[in-house]
């Protein structure tokens, strides 16, 4: 049996937050209501690669079509509460290029797109709930349509764990960088750990390229033997 | 026995990728194969706080089948639509049963720029006794069930302001 306990809201972001408006315009004025337990919230997707097919686990390409930037291997872990890998998780992945431009129709700002990087690439976590993706650093960019502030470098995640309240969209930054403390979105997360924990390690290499590690943890874990 | 807190959750930012949310709004068919019950149609539209449609914004649903089962492995209850620049979205699905005491009803789950964490809320056939649907206060029941016409169900979603959707905390 599987459980998901609340959370610390000390971990978690803020849902308004001072210097990012959008926010006050989106999350709910309401109090989020509790919802009483229910089997859908513990059962998930099975397979959830039957829906959403993965695809390469490089970024960055080779000779005349390899991207511009700092070659980066970025391995990541999912684990849960127990830090049990979880091992078939479809983890979703996308980032800016080394000049801070996304692939995206709706990013507007102007600096120039890389025509050998396409940043986004859908994984599948192996048996020790790892994927490991080669790709290039990303940049920092401007926050659109704020006036806002500069983001850090940063690496987006969709993962699923298992279950339906696993879900988990976040963000990963990079060690070290000192737009990190500026950043509204990193500083939405009160608890200094919390915060410290969405940083990557640098792994230093002699390599031909940079070595990041980083551990997602998703939510859910074994449910105590001794319940009441 | 160790236990780790889980990751804090982030906004989607405004550039998730077309690709991972097109493709998977049609829960009728898997591998080809036509799911059993009735087919049915769920649209909508999500607005914010001054009533502006917001585009690009991620709903990902998960349901039961016809006889209100989750773990049928011929019908495949997840799905994804994102909103247009209108902020409207649909799913074509089957109309899921019964379950545990639970009125039909559709899971939701709602990530966006600008939300910094993922938003839950449900969206019920019809006012009915159901243990999640009792927990919101009286009054705001009504944002939960959908509005039918035809073989549709209207469901909108308002993030914040006068007659906001109920959201849920798990």
């Amino acid at each position: 049996m599987y459980a998901i306990a609340p959370r610390d809201p000390a971990t978690q972001s803020q849902g308004v937050v001072a210097g990012y408006a959008q926010t006050a315009q989106r999350w709910p004025g309401q109090p989020l209501v509790p919802r009483p337990a229910a089997a859908a919230a513990l059962a998930g997707p099975a397979a959830l690669t039957r829906r959403l097919a993965a695809g390469r686990g490089d970024l960055a390409g080779h000779g005349a079509k390899r991207a511009i930037g700092q070659l980066m291997h970025l391995r990541t872990r999912v684990v849960d509460e127990d830090g049990a890998p979880v091992a078939g998780a479809v983890v979703e992945i996308w980032h800016c290029n080394a000049a801070g431009k996304y692939i995206h129709v709706n990013d507007n700002h102007d600096a120039p797109a890389d025509p050998n990087f396409y940043g986004a690439a859908r994984l599948i976590t192996g048996d020790s709930g790892l994927v490991e993706l080669r790709t290039i650093k990303p940049a920092a960019y401007p926050v659109p349509d704020t006036g806002g502030w500069w983001r850090p470098p940063h690496v987006h995640f969709s993962v699923w764990g298992r279950v339906w309240l696993s879900r988990l969209v976040t963000q990963m930054f990079f060690p070290g960088d000192p737009l990190n403390e500026h950043d509204a979105i990193l500083n939405a997360v009160r608890d200094a750990e919390a915060r410290s924990r969405c940083i990557a390690r640098m792994v230093p290499t002699r390599q031909d390229h940079l070595l990041f590690e980083h551990q997602i943890v998703v939510r859910g874990r074994k449910a105590s033997a001794t319940l009441p | 026995m160790s236990h780790l807190t889980p990751t804090a959750e982030m906004t989607l930012g405004p550039f998730f990728p077309l690709e991972f949310a097109a493709g998977a709004n049609d829960l009728t068919v898997v591998e080809g194969r036509r799911a059993e019950g009735e087919v049915i149609e769920i649209a909508g539209r999500v607005v914010q706080l001054d009533g502006k449609p917001l585009d690009n914004l991620v709903l990902e649903i998960w349901q039961a089948d016809a006889a209100g089962r989750y773990d049928n492995p011929e019908f495949f209850g997840w799905g994804r639509a994102a909103t247009d620049a209108q902020g409207g979205f649909s799913f074509r699905t089957i109309k899921p049963g019964r379950n545990e005491g639970r009125a039909p009803h559709i899971n939701f789950l709602l990530l966006y720029s600008g939300l910094m964490r993922q938003l839950q809320t449900v969206m019920f056939f019809s006012e009915e006794n159901d243990p999640v649907l009792s927990a919101v206060p009286a009054a705001r029941r009504e944002r939960l069930i959908a509005r039918k016409k035809g073989n549709r169900y209207v469901f909108d979603i308002r993030l914040r302001g006068e007659g906001e959707t109920p959201f849920f905390d798990d």
